[in-house]
């Protein structure tokens, strides 16, 4: 057999495997589809409008819109604003919410654990609008919260409870912990219970076996319950819509203005791919943090997203 | 208090709801002793090994360890350490720092712990291993780390719970020998949980067997083989034929009727036996000789091969000789094998002190 044969049945079989591994990537992957379609309508698409909207004026490609937003102090204040209230309602749904999720999957018997879930998902049923407005109803001039206090003699007049940063936090605690219990507590679920007796074992603490063995080991459901709290914190509309009074803007608000309201669309955009780039690096730098985890051996458990 | 004693259990009950998991047990185990729990699962014997370990506490009466009552001592204070099924290691930790995890929680010095972690990975050939996480090691190895984890802390005694489980025949047989030479060179008690009678008997001092919470017979693993005194404890430790006849005439050695023949058996309470009293007799079947011509032995039993199965160092004769279940002889000369053929009328001997009186 000459060389050039060799060459083109060598050929001839590279076309063979490359046509089957196509074919198997097809029936491997045909259940995805519908979600893929779904996806590319309602997401890439949109997406695909509003960067070129950002970038072009009418009349030709600029960033000027970018150097407007990233310029003014106006919008660093915003954009400032919309991460310090995402990170302390991250921070506080995780201090709420681990111990919250330990007690649900340590503590709760086995039997009452579905009528536990379900209380914590009940909220969930309801529209983001009417859970937000109960708030109102808590934190307002004349609210439960101030008679409370004025009953008890605690203050004199009512307190400014509602309207301000402090009562946007409480909404979005109150809207997102659902989300960090349960993710924690599919963790726990999963933890091996004799690395903690194992701990004992070797004479720690309970405390000692908690912070040695329990946290560490539940970090994957920490790290993937804070991210999921925190993009959806610094995404949400509502909550800061309906608390915030107006006063303390989010980027989503200022989003929803410019594209409804002052039909500064290109402006709208620009604040809209801000915000995506922000999510976008930190879905890159969790999944590297978990990646260099993985690597390192150091996370017994997989990530819960 | 100078107790011998390491480890004392006295009549220590636990039920969980209404399962008596642990009944009325009591266990003594000495200083370097090597005891087994043998039993079925659900005998009771990892309850057992938890009660001693302080994972769960007894509904009535003691547990001691070093001469000292327990009911007050949380596991994490308790002077035991145990390898677990699972082995249960850290998979977010080193090996180094797997093994130096008891010694830190105790606040051993610093110098100290990077002078035993190292001795006792050596001790379990896992000098290099120390910078590996759990998960890049195989199941033995793993096995190991769990050991030097358990005995870097020098407990009084180390509780195995089914430690060979998971690993395969020919690894499980290497670590037994490495379990009992790690066992005799530190001199610690070990308490191993098992349900393989062949590695209870080849690893442990002593063995109890346990059943439904009770543990039926504690001795040295030869007395347990020789002189089972129930039913269950002589089919659980090795095989045996059991026989039930009626007693014809007591006296030493006794008559036996089984299966319309008689046979002779010698009890220590055979005078207590009254003629026409049921008895139980059990015989291990390497101890059954197999002839085509009548033997001169008293005990003879006749019957029909029923079957016949080579297993390379021996094989298995079943005989049909008239009682309930067919008697397994195992023989190892091969030229009988080819002489006998199923349907053969053959004879069944076995020596006086072969034939095991039970009690149960």
């Amino acid at each position: 057999m000459s060389m050039a044969a060799v060459g083109v049945e060598q050929a001839g079989i590279l076309r063979v495997a490359r046509g089957r591994a196509r074919r198997a990537l097809i029936r491997d992957t045909w259940p995805l589809f519908p979600a893929l379609a779904l996806l590319a309508a309602f997401f890439v698409l949109p997406l695909t409008l509003i960067l070129p909207e950002s970038v072009y004026d009418g009349t030709r490609v600029t960033l000027s819109v970018y150097g407007t937003v990233l310029g003014d102090a106006y919008y660093w204040i915003v954009i400032g604003r919309s991460f310090r209230l995402a990170l302390y309602s991250t921070f506080v749904c995780l201090v709420l919410g681990y111990p919250t999720a330990y007690y649900c999957v340590r503590v709760v018997h086995p039997r009452w654990k579905r009528v536990a879930y379900m209380l914590l998902i009940a909220p969930l049923f309801t529209s983001a609008v009417i859970r937000v407005m109960a708030w109102t109803v808590i934190l307002g001039r004349n609210g439960i919260l101030n008679r409370t206090l004025m009953q008890m003699g605690l203050i004199e007049s009512p307190v400014r409870l509602l309207y301000n940063e402090l009562a946007i936090v409480v909404g979005l605690v109150y809207v997102m912990i659902p989300f960090m219990v349960l993710t924690v507590a599919s963790v726990l679920e999963n933890l091996d219970r004799s690395l903690e007796e194992a701990a004992q074992d070797l004479g720690a603490t309970p405390v000692a076996t908690f912070l040695r063995v329990t946290l560490p080991l539940s970090l994957p459901g920490v790290i993937a319950g804070c991210f999921l709290v925190f993009t959806l914190s610094l995404s949400a509309y509502v909550t800061p819509a309906l608390l915030g009074g107006g006063r303390s803007k989010v980027m989503s608000m200022l989003i929803f203005e410019y594209f409804l309201r002052v039909f500064n669309w290109p402006l709208g955009a620009a604040i809209s791919c801000v915000l995506l780039a922000v999510t976008l690096l930190l879905i890159w730098v969790y999944n590297r943090a978990l990646a260099v985890g993985a690597r390192r051996g150091r996370l017994g458990v997989e990530a819960a997203i | 208090m100078g107790d011998e004693w390491v480890v004392r259990l006295e009549t220590v009950s636990k039920a969980f709801g209404r399962v008596r998991a642990v009944d009325a047990v009591s266990l003594q185990v000495g200083r370097g002793e090597f005891v087994s729990l043998l039993g079925p699962s659900g005998c009771g014997k990892t309850t057992t090994l938890r009660l001693i370990a302080g994972f769960e506490f007894p509904d009535s009466g003691r547990v001691l360890i070093s001469g000292r009552d327990m009911a007050e001592v949380p596991a994490f204070r308790r002077p035991v350490n145990t390898v677990f099924q699972s082995y249960a290691l850290f998979p977010h930790l080193t090996v180094f720092d797997n093994v130096a995890f008891g010694l830190r929680r105790r606040g051993v010095a610093k110098d100290e712990i990077h002078r035993r972690v190292p001795e006792f990975l050596n001790l379990v050939r896992l000098s290099e291993f120390g910078a590996r996480y759990p998960s890049q090691l195989s199941g033995g190895q793993q096995q190991r780390v769990a050991l030097a984890r358990a005995l870097v802390n020098r407990p009084d005694v180390l509780l195995l719970d089914e430690p060979l489980g998971a690993l395969d025949l020919k690894l499980r047989k290497q670590m037994q020998v490495e379990l009992k030479h790690l066992q005799r060179e530190l001199g610690i008690s070990f308490i191993y949980v098992t349900h393989d009678q062949e590695e209870a008997l080849a690893l442990s001092d002593r063995i109890a067997v346990m059943e439904a919470g009770q543990v039926l017979q504690f001795e040295r693993g030869r007395s347990i083989y020789e002189g089972p005194r129930s039913r269950f404890v002589a089919d659980f430790i090795g095989e045996a034929n059991i026989l039930e006849g009626i007693v014809e005439t007591p006296g030493q050695p006794l008559a036996v009727i089984v299966a319309n023949q008689r046979i002779r058996a010698q009890s220590l309470h055979a005078d207590a036996l009254q003629p026409g009293a049921p008895i139980t007799l059990a015989i291990r079947p390497e101890r059954i000789s197999v002839s085509l011509q009548p033997p001169t032995s008293p005990n003879v039993l006749k019957g029909r091969i029923v079957e016949k199965i080579y297993l390379g160092g021996s094989f298995l004769i079943y005989l049909d000789v008239g009682a309930r279940d067919p008697l397994v002889a195992r023989c190892g000369h091969r030229g009988l094998f080819d002489q006998l053929e199923p349907g053969a009328g053959v004879y069944a001997a076995w020596e006086l002190e072969d034939g095991i009186v039970l009690s149960q």
